[in-house]
C-alpha cells in the first residue's frame, strides 16, 4: 500500500491500473525490475511514487538532505521535459521536500554548478549526461546516496550504442552503491526477457518483471489512390496522395504524420500547404534538425490542442502523451511492426481508447505492406531489438571519460566491464589492447612517437593534457552525425542544424526549404548558415543521411505469406487493389509462389540487369547481392553496381552475367558460405560505413558540435580515410574488426541472411528473361543508393570507362568551383 | 606522359608530382608529411607507417630523376612541429646538392629557423620559371602566356560508364591557364573536379597517367 499513490490518484480522480499496484508493491520490497507498459497509461507514476516511499522511508524527519536518491535516464529530452513536469507536480500536489532537476545537453552551465552545490533528490537526464558527470572529478561523491536508477524507454536505447552506454553507467553506478535498484520501462518487444537481464545483470538478486497487459486496439487502415494505373512504381515521398489524407485531417481533433526521414517531413509540409492554403498556421513542422525552441513550441501547441495536424519524424516516436491527438498517419513503410504500433499509440491516450493509424504508401507495391501489418500485428509478431555486444570504440570512450575525471585502475575497471552483457565475453587481451590504444596509440611503437592521450601513474590511468580532457568531454556520446551547420536569421535567431556539406553546395543568394520556410542563404561564417526568409517558391530540400532501416524479418514473413495470397486470389482490400499489377507483374514476367524463388534478367541502355525477389529486407538483400557478385566474379572478373530495397536485389553489369539455371542454384546455395561472406564484405564498402561511427564514437574524428567552436586545427580528417590507413597500416586493429563484426550483426543480419539462404536453397529457381522492367523491378532500378562490387584491375576497369567516355559527351560533373583545405 | 605547357615540357608523373627536365625540377604539391603524428600528438591513434610510404615515394623520386632542384608547392609539413620533422628532415640531408625550395601553403605554419636549419628556401607566395608561374594556391589573374602550376585543391576525377560504374581517381587538372597537381601525402583526401570538355584531365593510375 502506497498512501501517497493512493491519496493522490484519490486527489486526480483517478484508480490506480494493478500494474502501478504492482509496482509500488515491488519496489517497496526492495526489487529491481523491468516494467513493460505501453505509453500513456501511468508508467511514469508506477514507478515514481515507489521512489518517493523509498525516500520518505529513508530520510522522514531528517533534517539533512538527502543529495540525489534517484537517477531517471530517457532518450529524449524532449521527454525529459516531461518527466519533470509530471514528477515536479507530485511534489507540488504532496507538498513533499523532493525536487527534481533536469540534466540534459541544454542545462546551463550556472545550472550544473548550482545542483552540484546542492544536488536535487532526483535529477532527469540523458545516457550522455550521465556520462559527462563521470567525466568529472569527484563523480563518485555526486552519487554516493543514490538508492535508484530509472531507464525509461529501455527498449528504445537497448538496440543501439546508446543502451551499451547506460550499461557502462550503471556498472559504475553499481560499483559505487552495490545496493542500487535499477528499474527498466519499457514497451513490448520480442526479446523483453532478455532485455530485463541485459538491464539488470543476469544475476541480479532481486529481480522482477511487471507487465502492464493493457491491450490497445488498433484500427490500421491503407490509404488507397483512386487507381492504381496512376500511381507510381516506384518512388519515396507519397505525396500523390497528400490529398486524400486531407479529409482524414479534417475529420480528426489532431493529427500527427509521421515520415521516414526529415526531407520527407519538410517535403510533406510544404505540399500539405500548396494543396491546401487554408491550413496555414494549423500544421506545424516537427523533426531533430531543427531547433529547440521550434519543437518546444511544437509540442506545446500539441498539448494545447490547437495544431490540426503536425508532420514530423521519429523525434515523436517515444514518450511524450499528446492528449488532443487522436489520429496517426504513417507515410511510407514503417518498416517493423512494434515501430508502426509505437506510432499508432500516439493516438488515442484515454484508457479504452482505440488507437487510429493510416498508412500511406509511396508507391505500389508497398500498398501492399498495409496488409502484411494488419496481419503481423494481427498475430502479435513483435520484433526483438539486438544489443550490441563487444563493442570497443565505446569501451575505449569510456576509458577515456575515466581517465579524464579521477582515472581508473585496468584490473578493476576489466573487471567491471565484464560485469556488462556488452563485455561479458571481452577477454583481458583485448581489453589491454584497448589500454593500449589510449596510452600508446596501438600496438606499433615509433620512435620519437609523441603520442599520449592516457598515462599510466603508479597504476592509474590519467588524462593530464588539458585540451584532450576538454576535447574529449564535448565529444562523449554514441551519436555520431555529419558535421552540423548552424541554421540562423540575420538578426540571430536560431532555427536548427543542417550537415555541413549540403551548405557547401550552396551558394550565397540561393534558397532552400528548411524549418518549413523557405531560406535565403546569406553567408556562411563560423560554422553558421546566415540566411533571410524569401519570398521564392522554388527551392532545394536538403537530405539527411540516415533512415536506412530495413523490413523486419517478421514483416517480410508477413509480406511473403501475403505475397502468396494474392497469387491464391484471397479476399483483402489492399491485394485486391493491386490485383492489376500482379498481372502486369505476370504478363511481363512471372509472380512467384511462396516456395519458388523468381529471377529477372534484363538489359537496358546501362547493361545486363539480374533482378532478385527474396523478400527478405534491404540489409539480407544487399548481403545477398554482395555474395552473388563475390561467387559470379569467380567465374570471370566483373564490376556491378547493386541495387536493393526490402524485396529484392540487382545486380547491374555492364557485361552479359551468365545465368544458366543450374547455375543459380549453386549461386544461392549454403556450401561455403561463411567464406563467401567474409570474402565479399571485403570486397564492398560495407566495413567502412560502420567504420564512421567507431571512428566518432572512439575519438578518431572530432567533430565539434554546432555552436562549440572548438580549436581543432587541422585535425579534421573524414572516417574513409582513417579506415584506408588502419588497413594498410594496422589491419588486425581492434576497432577495425569491430567494424567487420557490426557488418554481420547489424548490416548482414547474418543469422537472419543464413536463414534466408537456407530458405531459397529448398526453392525453385523461376528464371525469365523479359523484354521490359517489371513492376517488381522497376523501383529496384530506381534506387539511388547503390554498393559497387569488382573484382576487375583498376587498368581494365579505367580503359573500359575510357573507351565508354570516349563515345559519349561527358556527364556534367557533380561539383565545381573551389574550397578551403 | 609529356605535355607542353607554353615553352615548357612537363612529364606528368604516377606519383604525382612533375618534373622538367630541361630545368632538372621535380615539382610536389601537398605532401602533408607529419600529419600523422600531428594527430598522435592530439591523442588520435591513427597508426603510424604512412609516413613511411611517402618517404618511399620520395626517394623514389630522387633516385630516378636525380633533380638538381625540388620544388614543393605549398602545405609540405603538417601544421605545427612534431616528432615526424626528423624524418623530413632525414630526407633533405640526404640529398646535400640538391636545392629545395618551398611555396608557402596553409598549412605551412613553423617558424622561419625550420626550414632554415634544413636549407630549404621558403617563399611567400609564388615563382616563376619561363611561361610557368608556382604557387600553392591557384592565382587569380595569370598574365596571358602563362600557365599557373598549382596544389591545394587536391583534384580528383570521377568517371562514371556503362552498368552504373563509377571511379574515383586523384588527377592532373588542366583548366585553361592552370595545372592542378594531385596531393602527394598519402594521408589527404580528393576533391572532386568538374568533367568538363574545356578541361583536360590527365587520372593518375598506380603504373602510369591516363588522358580522359
Amino acid at each position: 500500500m502506497n498512501k501517497w499513490a493512493e491519496d493522490w490518484f484519490e486527489f486526480k480522480g483517478w484508480k490506480p491500473y494493478p500494474f502501478q499496484r504492482n509496482t509500488w508493491k515491488a519496489i517497496a520490497g526492495g526489487y529491481s525490475g523491468l516494467l513493460n507498459a505501453p505509453t500513456g497509461c501511468g508508467k511514469t507514476y508506477a514507478i515514481w511514487f515507489g521512489v518517493l516511499a523509498d525516500h520518505q522511508k529513508r530520510y522522514a524527519g531528517k533534517k539533512k538532505r538527502s543529495g540525489l536518491h534517484c537517477l531517471w535516464i530517457t532518450p529524449l529530452r524532449a521527454l525529459s521535459k516531461e518527466i519533470l513536469n509530471a514528477t515536479t507536480t507530485v511534489s507540488e500536489d504532496l507538498d513533499l521536500p523532493y525536487t527534481i532537476g533536469l540534466r540534459t545537453g541544454d542545462t546551463s552551465a550556472a545550472e550544473r554548478a548550482r545542483q552540484k552545490r546542492q544536488w536535487p533528490e532526483a535529477l532527469i537526464t540523458t545516457p550522455e549526461s550521465v556520462h559527462i558527470m563521470m567525466s568529472q572529478k569527484g563523480y563518485a561523491d555526486a552519487f554516493k546516496d543514490l538508492q535508484f536508477v530509472v531507464i525509461d524507454e529501455w527498449h528504445e536505447l537497448l538496440g543501439s550504442k546508446r543502451g551499451v552506454l547506460v550499461e557502462l553507467a550503471l556498472s559504475m553506478l553499481k560499483q559505487i552503491n552495490p545496493q542500487l535498484k535499477i528499474w527498466g520501462i519499457s514497451a513490448t518487444i520480442g526479446n523483453i526477457d532478455e532485455a530485463r537481464n541485459i538491464l539488470l545483470g543476469a544475476e541480479h538478486p532481486h529481480a522482477t518483471m511487471i507487465r502492464a497487459n493493457i491491450v490497445k486496439k488498433t484500427l490500421i487502415e491503407t490509404v488507397l489512390p483512386d487507381t492504381l494505373e496512376k500511381f507510381p512504381w516506384a518512388g519515396h515521398l507519397g505525396i500523390r496522395l497528400a490529398e486524400k489524407i486531407l479529409p482524414i485531417i479534417d475529420a480528426s481533433h489532431s493529427t500527427l504524420i509521421f515520415t521516414n526521414t526529415r526531407s520527407q517531413a519538410e517535403i510533406w509540409y510544404q505540399h500539405l500547404l500548396q494543396v491546401h492554403p487554408d491550413l496555414a498556421g494549423a500544421i506545424a513542422l516537427h523533426h531533430g534538425s531543427l531547433g529547440e525552441e521550434i519543437r518546444q513550441w511544437v509540442e506545446e501547441a500539441l498539448h494545447q490542442g490547437t495544431l490540426k495536424a503536425v508532420v514530423c519524424t521519429s523525434s515523436l516516436d517515444l514518450g511524450v502523451d499528446f492528449r488532443p491527438v487522436d489520429t496517426v498517419i504513417q507515410v511510407g513503410s514503417a518498416k517493423g511492426v512494434a515501430r508502426f504500433l509505437q506510432r499508432a499509440g500516439r493516438s488515442g491516450h484515454h484508457p479504452g481508447a482505440t488507437s487510429r493509424i493510416y498508412f500511406v504508401p509511396t508507391h505500389s507495391l508497398e500498398i501492399m505492406e498495409g496488409s502484411a501489418l494488419r496481419y503481423a500485428a494481427g498475430h502479435q509478431m513483435i520484433e526483438s531489438r539486438l544489443p550490441y555486444i563487444r563493442s570497443f570504440d565505446v569501451l575505449i570512450q569510456f576509458m577515456v571519460t575515466l581517465a579524464v575525471s579521477d582515472g581508473f585502475r585496468a584490473d578493476e575497471l576489466f573487471e567491471q566491464v565484464r560485469q556488462t552483457h556488452c563485455y561479458a565475453s571481452v577477454t583481458r587481451k583485448e581489453f589491454d589492447e584497448c589500454l593500449l590504444m589510449i596510452t600508446r596509440g596501438g600496438r606499433m611503437l615509433e620512435a620519437y612517437d609523441e603520442f599520449h592521450k592516457v598515462v599510466a601513474e603508479d597504476g592509474l590511468y590519467k588524462v593530464t593534457d588539458r585540451r584532450i580532457a576538454m576535447r574529449h568531454r564535448l565529444s562523449i556520446g554514441a551519436i555520431v552525425s555529419d558535421v552540423m551547420m548552424q541554421v540562423k536569421f540575420l538578426g540571430g535567431k536560431y532555427l536548427g542544424s543542417i550537415e555541413e556539406w549540403f551548405i557547401s553546395r550552396l551558394q550565397p543568394e540561393d534558397s532552400f526549404w528548411f524549418a518549413g520556410r523557405n531560406l535565403e542563404l546569406v553567408r556562411v561564417k563560423d560554422m553558421q548558415a546566415i540566411v533571410r526568409p524569401s519570398g521564392k517558391k522554388k527551392g532545394i530540400v536538403p537530405s539527411w543521411m540516415g533512415g536506412r532501416l530495413p523490413l523486419s524479418s517478421y514483416l517480410t514473413d508477413a509480406l511473403r505469406h501475403k505475397l502468396n495470397e494474392a497469387r491464391q486470389q484471397v479476399k483483402d482490400r489492399e491485394l485486391d487493389f493491386l490485383q492489376p499489377l500482379f498481372e502486369e507483374q505476370k504478363r511481363r514476367s512471372y509472380l512467384p509462389a511462396e516456395q519458388e524463388l523468381l529471377i529477372e534478367k534484363v538489359w537496358t541502355k546501362e547493361g545486363c540487369h539480374l533482378f532478385v525477389y527474396p523478400f527478405e529486407g534491404k540489409f539480407v538483400h544487399e548481403g545477398m547481392a554482395a555474395i552473388i557478385a563475390y561467387r559470379l566474379g569467380r567465374i570471370r572478373p566483373f564490376s556491378f553496381s547493386m541495387a536493393m530495397n526490402d524485396y529484392g536485389f540487382e545486380l547491374l553489369s555492364d557485361q552479359d552475367i551468365p545465368v544458366e539455371e543450374a547455375l543459380l542454384q549453386e549461386l544461392f546455395s549454403t556450401d561455403n558460405l561463411s567464406a563467401d561472406i567474409a570474402g565479399s564484405i571485403n570486397t564492398t564498402e560495407m566495413a567502412r560505413r560502420k567504420f564512421r561511427d567507431i571512428a566518432g564514437i572512439a575519438g578518431l574524428v572530432f567533430q565539434g558540435y554546432p555552436g562549440k567552436q572548438v580549436k581543432a586545427r587541422h585535425l579534421q580528417a573524414n572516417s574513409g580515410l582513417f579506415f584506408k590507413v588502419f588497413q594498410d597500416y594496422d589491419p588486425d586493429n581492434l576497432l577495425l574488426k569491430q567494424a567487420y563484426e557490426e557488418v554481420y550483426d547489424f548490416q548482414l543480419e547474418i543469422v537472419r541472411m543464413r536463414q534466408a539462404f537456407e530458405r531459397i536453397s529448398t526453392h525453385e529457381v523461376i528464371l525469365k528473361q523479359p523484354e521490359q522492367l517489371t513492376p517488381f523491378a522497376f523501383p529496384i532500378f530506381a534506387e539511388v543508393f547503390r554498393e559497387k562490387f569488382s573484382n576487375e584491375s583498376l587498368e581494365d576497369r579505367m580503359n573500359k570507362l575510357k573507351a565508354q567516355l570516349e563515345q559519349e559527351e561527358p556527364k556534367h560533373g557533380d561539383r565545381t568551383g573551389k574550397r578551403r583545405r | 606522359m609529356e605535355i607542353v605547357l607554353g615553352n615548357a615540357v612537363v612529364e606528368l608523373l604516377p606519383q604525382r608530382a612533375i618534373y622538367l627536365l630541361q630545368h632538372s625540377l621535380l615539382v610536389i604539391a601537398d605532401l602533408h608529411l607529419g600529419k600523422g603524428m600531428h594527430f598522435r600528438k592530439a591523442g588520435i591513434f591513427i597508426p603510424p607507417g604512412s609516413a613511411e610510404k611517402d618517404y618511399t615515394v620520395l626517394h623514389e623520386l630522387m633516385l630516378r630523376y636525380r633533380p638538381r632542384k625540388v620544388w614543393f608547392l605549398g602545405d609540405l609539413f603538417h601544421s605545427v612541429h612534431n616528432s615526424d620533422w626528423l624524418l623530413l628532415q632525414a630526407f633533405i640531408l640526404a640529398y646535400p646538392d640538391v636545392h629545395f625550395v618551398l611555396i608557402r601553403g596553409n598549412h605551412d605554419i613553423l617558424a622561419p629557423e625550420h626550414y632554415t636549419a634544413l636549407s630549404i628556401d621558403v617563399v611567400p607566395e609564388r615563382l616563376v620559371l619561363g611561361d610557368l608561374v608556382f604557387s600553392h594556391e591557384p592565382l587569380e589573374h595569370i598574365a596571358s602566356g602563362k600557365v599557373n602550376v598549382a596544389g591545394h585543391i587536391h583534384p580528383g576525377c570521377l568517371l562514371r560508364g556503362l552498368g552504373r560504374q563509377s571511379l574515383r581517381l586523384p588527377c592532373f587538372y588542366l583548366y585553361e591557364q592552370i595545372l592542378l597537381l594531385p596531393a602527394f601525402g598519402a594521408l589527404t583526401g580528393l576533391y572532386l573536379m568538374e568533367m568538363t570538355k574545356r578541361a583536360s584531365i590527365f587520372a593518375v593510375l598506380p603504373e602510369r597517367i591516363v588522358l580522359l
